[in-house]
């Protein structure tokens, strides 16, 4: 369907690098990135707006590296929506269509399809100007929409919107993907990959350093970087000796970590995920992956609640509402935690 | 404001008398004009005749000129290329010419040896004297404000919004007249009606291109100059008049855009 090949753009002293990676007919691929790791900038590739150095972007099985923009079939949705000011959100839908000399009732026909599709029918004569920011996004949505492209780009499509309208723009977009669209989505929330993506591609420094399904990516990061996208913020730099056929991980202030049977480097980073831990009133007697600590921060988070223990590493830690009150949990407290071997990932 | 502040007060009188200035010249004039030789030098055909031909060719020449000078705003805001400082500084230097230096540098073009002049001369054409060479001489000195107020236009217009025209399938010359231009609009508006000001306004390049057909302010400076200050008032006060009405009309013309324009910003300003 859509495939990069080996793109390489310098921009200033940022460059994309042997970018290279495809998304399939009808997939919901996120490309997930910082800011300034260069996802936009391989959707203004696609789209056209600027051109690579080396590499092909290739359509449907066509080169369109070096085509116009306007001959693309690339719907892009900008950022902050770029609808124009002094059309009416009609106009604005219309202006695609009039641009290829679409007849005029044909235009209207389209428009009032679409605009039910994406519920925008009561908005049709209202400027942008009067819009919420979901609104806008439905708007620009529309526009690209009714043009039929090949593939759908959002730039960071949720970023310029509140967050309680962010969820019906999940579900818009969700279900224009299930209506057979190919939709390329780019931003730096790993939380819409999870939501959204058929596969994800993590990308930094204008490299895609993994690709896969969501839940694969997160559950086995390549490395630090992808790790950090999935909220995970429990890394440990340690030494690995193996003693008595067991492989023992020495962190800092030398903290014992006891991990799953295999073949470790001497150095290496081990991670475990916030919720793979267990608190304990009293302290354990385990001589490996426990420890004796004091809460130093406690704070809400979006499922419920998080801490930072300090014991010899500092973890973190996330917990429900119940387990807070069931253990009396707050900052300057002394408290045990434990976790499994499977539960540690060295990376 | 607050005038219980001593610098809130010095900004008033220095403000007023800045204004007053400007006002009491002009007032002055009025004043020592008499109903009467107004309405006797309204009715002086040569007079009716100078302001019509100032105010239609300064009209016909922005017009007439726009469609190149537009473009070439749009070009100086959206692109880089070797020598556009250069090509900036030639933009603006009609403005710190003097205008006389002006008229005789636009005299030696379109006079029967100039390259300009040959040409129109072999048309049977002779453009010194002419309206056409009125029209050059104004050009020439007011070209420049209309070319610049369209820039800074074109340049607030986010680039974005014109990757999205073409992305939506717009050539780049339908992105121009449906995007660029409209978002611009008051802009070009305000930079036309300058240049129709500076135009109408000329006296000293065209008083050298053509003396003849006069134009108002070659008329104001010939009654001054053979019948005196109380002859050149009233011509003066019935061009002053007429060109007023002139603006007023542009500008409600240009102002039914001005919500657009507003609109343009706030959404710009929302986005940044």
């Amino acid at each position: 369907m859509l495939e990069l090949k080996s793109i390489t753009r310098r921009f200033g002293s940022f460059a994309l690098d042997d970018l290279s990676f495809k998304v399939n007919r009808g997939e919901y691929f996120i490309l997930l990135g910082r800011s300034g790791s260069g996802k936009s900038l391989t959707l203004e590739l696609i789209a056209g707006i600027r051109k690579p150095e080396k590499g092909q972007v290739i359509l449907n099985g066509t080169d369109i590296t070096l085509l116009k923009m306007q001959k693309r079939k690339t719907g892009l949705v900008f950022q902050d929506f770029a609808l124009f000011p002094h059309l009416t959100v009609y106009d604005n839908i219309a202006y695609p269509l009039k641009m290829k000399r679409t007849l005029k009732q044909d235009i209207y026909k389209m428009i009032d399809k679409i605009a039910a599709e994406v519920n925008i029918k009561h908005l049709l004569e209202r400027k942008p100007d009067s819009l919420s920011g979901g609104e806008k996004q439905r708007v620009a949505v529309a526009r690209t929409l009714v043009t039929s492209p090949d593939i759908i780009l959002l730039d960071e499509p949720m970023a310029s919107i509140d967050t309680p309208l962010r969820d019906d723009i999940r579900r818009l977009l969700r279900r224009i993907n299930d209506g057979g669209m190919t939709i390329l989505h780019v931003t730096h929330d790993y939380r819409e990959a999870i939501r959204l993506a058929d596969r994800v591609g993590v990308i930094h420094n204008g490299r895609i350093i993994q690709v896969g399904k969501p839940d694969e990516v997160f559950a086995n990061p390549v490395n630090r970087f992808v790790a950090r996208f999935a909220g995970i913020r429990n890394f440990f730099k340690v030494k690995i000796d193996v003693k008595d056929s067991e492989n023992i991980a020495t962190g800092r202030n030398d903290f014992r970590f006891l991990l799953p049977p295999g073949d470790y480097p001497q150095d290496a980073i081990i991670m475990i995920h916030s919720d793979k831990i267990t608190l304990s009133q009293e302290p354990l007697k385990a001589k490996y992956n426990s420890a004796w600590g004091e809460i130093t921060e406690i704070n809400r988070s979006e499922f419920g609640y998080e801490a930072f223990i300090n014991a010899d590493e500092i973890f973190y830690v996330t917990f429900s509402e119940q387990l807070l009150n069931d253990l009396s949990l707050e900052t300057g407290k002394m408290i045990g935690l434990s976790f499994n071997p499977d539960a540690l990932k060295v990376i | 404001m607050n005038f219980k502040s001593p610098f809130h007060w010095v900004l008033m009188i220095l403000s007023s008398l800045v204004l007053l200035f400007v006002l009491a010249p002009l007032v002055g004039m009025v004043l020592h004009t008499s109903v009467g030789d107004l309405f006797e030098t309204v009715k002086d055909q040569e007079v009716q005749d100078s302001i019509w031909l100032t105010l239609s060719v300064a009209f016909i020449t922005t017009l007439f000129f726009a469609v190149g000078a537009v473009p070439l705003a749009w070009v100086m805001a959206r692109h880089q290329f070797p020598g556009k400082r250069i090509v900036q500084g030639l933009i603006d230097l009609p403005i710190v010419l003097p205008h006389s230096a002006a008229g005789i540098a636009m005299l030696g073009f379109i006079s029967r040896d100039g390259f300009l002049g040959k040409v129109a001369s072999s048309v049977g054409l002779n453009l010194v004297g002419n309206p056409g060479g009125i029209a050059l001489a104004m050009a020439f000195v007011s070209l420049s404000f209309m070319i610049n107020s369209a820039r800074d236009g074109f340049a607030a217009v986010p680039e974005r919004l014109e990757k999205a025209a073409l992305n939506m399938g717009a050539s780049p010359f339908k992105m121009f007249l449906t995007i660029s231009i409209p978002l611009s609009w008051r802009s070009i508006a305000s930079g036309f009606i300058m240049m129709f000001a500076r135009g109408m306004s000329e006296f000293g390049a065209i008083v050298i291109v053509a003396y003849h057909p006069m134009t108002a302010p070659v008329l104001i400076y010939e009654r001054f100059n053979q019948f005196g200050l109380s002859y050149a008032r009233p011509v003066s006060v019935i061009f002053i008049l007429a060109a007023l009405a002139v603006f007023v009309l542009l500008r409600m013309i240009s102002v039914g855009r001005r919500s657009e324009r507003s609109s343009l910003v706030k959404s710009d300003s929302n986005n940044a």
